[in-house]
């Protein structure tokens, strides 16, 4: 399913681990301004398929990703495209929050850092606050910047590592599980926010709550051992799905 | 019959108990088909016969052994002439020691006086005796403890429980033997190292900059009086130790960034294990390089360089002592490192950090405290170190900064203190006593630091 004028734009991507298959022949494009919603059973490839667009895939040994993968019409597997840069511009959340063990402060001025955004104490304090603000947490830790990321509750931390990604100032933001290790209550802070990111960020969500894709996505696309069987508006998926498995799935006669 | 004998014997009866309580419980549940109704195994009720019967055996053995060199002893004395029993308390000793050795045959009979040479028949006769009354008394003990616990054995016995109980009575016990044992030398130190305070000050000791343990040893001798000021030892083993972290951790620590951070899994599976290796080559080994090839080197560099380079020095000692450190640093540091849970480096690949960014920043600054603990510990064992500076640092107590002269350390003196012919109770023996209670302390600081950082850090990330 194509989108015009897309920010990723997708074509035949496969990833092998070792010989396990692990993605096959996946066509899918990211829309601006769009929270993509990836779900489907365990194992069916959801993380491994995010970790291409951001070519965190690199870091594995065994893996090996083919295909065509255009951000902004650049291959990002590109000999011209440098990785550092790749992912500055996508940015990625993970299921575990996982700060670094410097300050609050730190970690959200750790990119702008190595990416030399600031100009002096000044601007990186600007990127800071706004960051921390944008994430929703700046009112709870303006007053305790410089303890330590970790001294933060799970879902305070979830918010700090989504305010250390667009400190950066990405495009994507790519989002594996980030609520599955919070109360609903944090969940619901997240999603909150990941409703404000929009405007300003294309966003890929992989989730295992049916709820969640339907409240936070405007597109759901459903994986099944590897394949991609069908991508769609989130309301259509839901309430008309094109494909068998997809029906089973959401309506929880599978997986 | 000689207790080792008896021992055997004991150990037979204690098997001879495991396979009648086996039996008898067999028995008592009304035959092999039957045992379910026994509260335990067979081999339960085998087992706890067995080890109650062996244990008083044991105990009296043990009692036996112990007591019967004294109390025979004293029977013999009491037994010679009352010209002898009269002998002033160090003559008496002499004639005891005697009268071992004879016993011991280390001394031909023939080459002492009657009286002692009486004696010692004696004492063999007796010996005799003992011994086989002692046969007689343990087995007996345990033939009596074997049938009270044959009788014990019913289908309701809970021998499975009663043994666990045993077991783990055991194993306290040996832990309590490791324990009282460093408990006992421990004490021993700080008690022998306190009679040395008693004629030396103690801030002679800690604060005097002159360090020759040389006391006359005969009253009437002329000589020195002895200096015991030890701040040149603490120089010597702080500058070599120095020298030795200088070397050690940079090697180390990145040797080990390298392997857990860069290497391959294939390279580092070989490279790791050949690392530790070095661990296991024996200090002397280590101490037989710095002698012969290390020193000469840097005597020969000094020259090109015109510095004048003892042969001994705190450089040779400290390098080669560094060099053996490496091993002990990188292995702990790349458990630190390895422990780093791969989502924080995910977390930095994932902001475009670089490979060494997220080394240097996030790995690093995660296992800084492990890896500190980890240096620390390389450190007590640096500062403990004996047979590399007795070998490569001299004996001269210089208080020098300078690592190209020749130092001592703490270590090396209490070698030399201690090597050859010694009265027990001069200054200079009591000395080594001091000097390894201070060695003592400042290792066990090192040790609890670096064991409550490394602890601490662990706990982090799980
Ligand atoms: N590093 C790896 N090496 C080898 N195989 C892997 C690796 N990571 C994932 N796989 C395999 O690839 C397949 C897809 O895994 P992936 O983690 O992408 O699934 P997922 O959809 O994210 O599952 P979940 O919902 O449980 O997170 C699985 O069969 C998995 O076993
Ligand atoms: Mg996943």
């Amino acid at each position: 399913m194509t989108t015009e004028n897309p920010v990723f734009a997708c074509r035949d991507v496969n990833v092998h681990y070792g010989d396990k298959h692990a993605i096959k022949h996946v066509d899918i494009d990211v829309g601006r301004s769009e929270v993509l919603a990836m779900i489907g059973p365990s194992g069916c490839g959801k993380s491994t398929f995010l970790r291409c667009l951001n070519r965190m895939n690199d870091t594995i040994e065994s893996a090996r990703v083919t295909g065509s993968i255009m951000l902004d019409g650049q291959d990002i597997h590109d000999r011209k495209q440098d990785v550092v840069q790749l992912r500055a511009r996508v940015g990625m959340v993970f299921q575990k929050p996982n700060p670094f063990p410097k300050s609050i402060y730190e970690n959200v001025a750790y990119g702008p850092r190595i990416h030399g955004l600031a100009a002096d104490r000044g601007e990186l304090d600007e990127i800071v606050n706004t960051s921390l603000r944008r994430a929703g947490l700046w009112e709870e830790v303006k007053d305790r910047l410089n303890q330590p990321g970790t001294s933060l509750s799970g879902g305070q931390q979830q918010r700090l590592c989504i305010a250390r990604t667009i400190a950066v100032n990405p495009d994507v933001i790519l989002m594996d599980e980030p609520c599955s290790a919070l109360d609903p209550i944090a969940t619901a802070r997240i999603e909150d926010l990941i409703d404000e990111l929009r405007e300003s960020y294309a966003i890929c969500i992989v989730t295992h709550s049916m709820q969640q894709a339907a409240r936070v996505s405007q597109r759901t696309a459903y994986f099944h051992l590897g394949d991609l069987i069908e991508v769609g508006e989130t309301k259509k998926i839901f309430t008309n799905p094109q494909a068998k498995l997809t029906e089973d799935y959401i309506t929880g006669r599978f997986g | 019959m000689s207790p080792s004998i008896v021992l055997v014997l004991i150990v037979a009866l204690a098997v001879l108990a495991f396979q009648i309580g086996k039996a008898r419980s067999i028995a008592v549940a009304g035959g092999p088909r039957h045992t379910r109704s026994l509260h335990s195994l067979p081999g339960h009720y085998g087992l706890l016969t067995a080890f109650w019967c062996v244990l008083p055996a044991l105990a009296v053995f043990g009692v036996w052994v112990g007591f019967q060199d004294s109390v025979l002893t004293r029977l013999v004395l009491s037994n010679m002439p009352a010209e002898q029993q009269s002998l002033p308390a160090d003559q008496l000793g002499l004639l005891l020691n005697d009268l071992r050795n004879v016993v011991a045959g280390n001394v031909p009979a023939s080459m002492v006086s009657d009286p002692v040479r009486q004696a010692a028949s004696d004492f063999l006769r007796l010996q005799h005796v003992a011994h086989l009354s002692l046969a007689g008394v343990a087995l007996g003990i345990g033939v009596v403890a074997l049938l009270w616990a044959r009788r014990r054995i019913r289908p309701e016995l809970r021998a499975r429980n009663e043994y666990e109980r045993m077991i783990e009575w055991a194993l306290f016990a040996c832990s309590a033997v490791a324990v009282l044992t460093t408990l006992g030398i421990v004490l021993s130190i700080v008690f022998e190292a306190g009679r040395f305070f008693g004629t030396v000050p103690i801030t002679d000791f800690l604060f005097g900059t002159n360090w020759s343990p040389q006391t006359a040893i005969r009253a009437d001798q002329v000589g020195s009086s002895g200096a015991f000021g030890a701040v040149p030892l603490f120089v010597g083993t702080l500058l070599i130790s120095l020298v030795a972290m200088v070397v050690a951790v940079p090697l180390g620590l990145f040797s080990a960034i390298y392997l857990a951070e860069y290497a391959a899994p294939r390279l580092r599976r070989v490279v790791k294990p050949l690392l530790e290796v070095l661990a296991g080559v024996p200090t002397v080994v280590y101490g037989f390089f710095a002698v012969t090839t290390v020193g000469p080197m840097l005597r020969t560099v000094g020259e090109a360089l015109g510095l004048s380079v003892a042969g001994e020095s705190a450089l040779a000692a400290g390098l080669v002592m560094g060099i053996m450190i490496i091993p002990f640093v990188s292995s702990l540091a790349d458990d630190m490192i390895t422990a780093v849970p791969q989502s924080l480096r995910d977390g930095a690949y994932a902001l475009g950090a670089t490979r060494s960014e997220t080394v240097r920043q996030v790995v690093l600054r995660a296992a800084l405290p492990g890896i500190v603990g980890g240096i620390l510990l390389a450190v007590s064992r640096a500062i403990g170190e004996t047979m590399i500076v007795v070998m490569a640092a001299g004996l001269a107590a210089n208080l020098t900064l300078n690592p190209l002269e020749a130092v001592t350390t703490v270590t090396v003196q209490i070698v030399t203190l201690l090597v050859g012919d010694q009265e027990f109770d001069s200054p200079k023996t009591l000395a080594a006593f001091a000097l390894g209670l201070m060695l003592f302390l400042v290792t066990l600081l090192l040790n609890v630091i670096a064991l409550y950082v490394v602890r601490k850090y662990r706990e982090q990330y799980e």
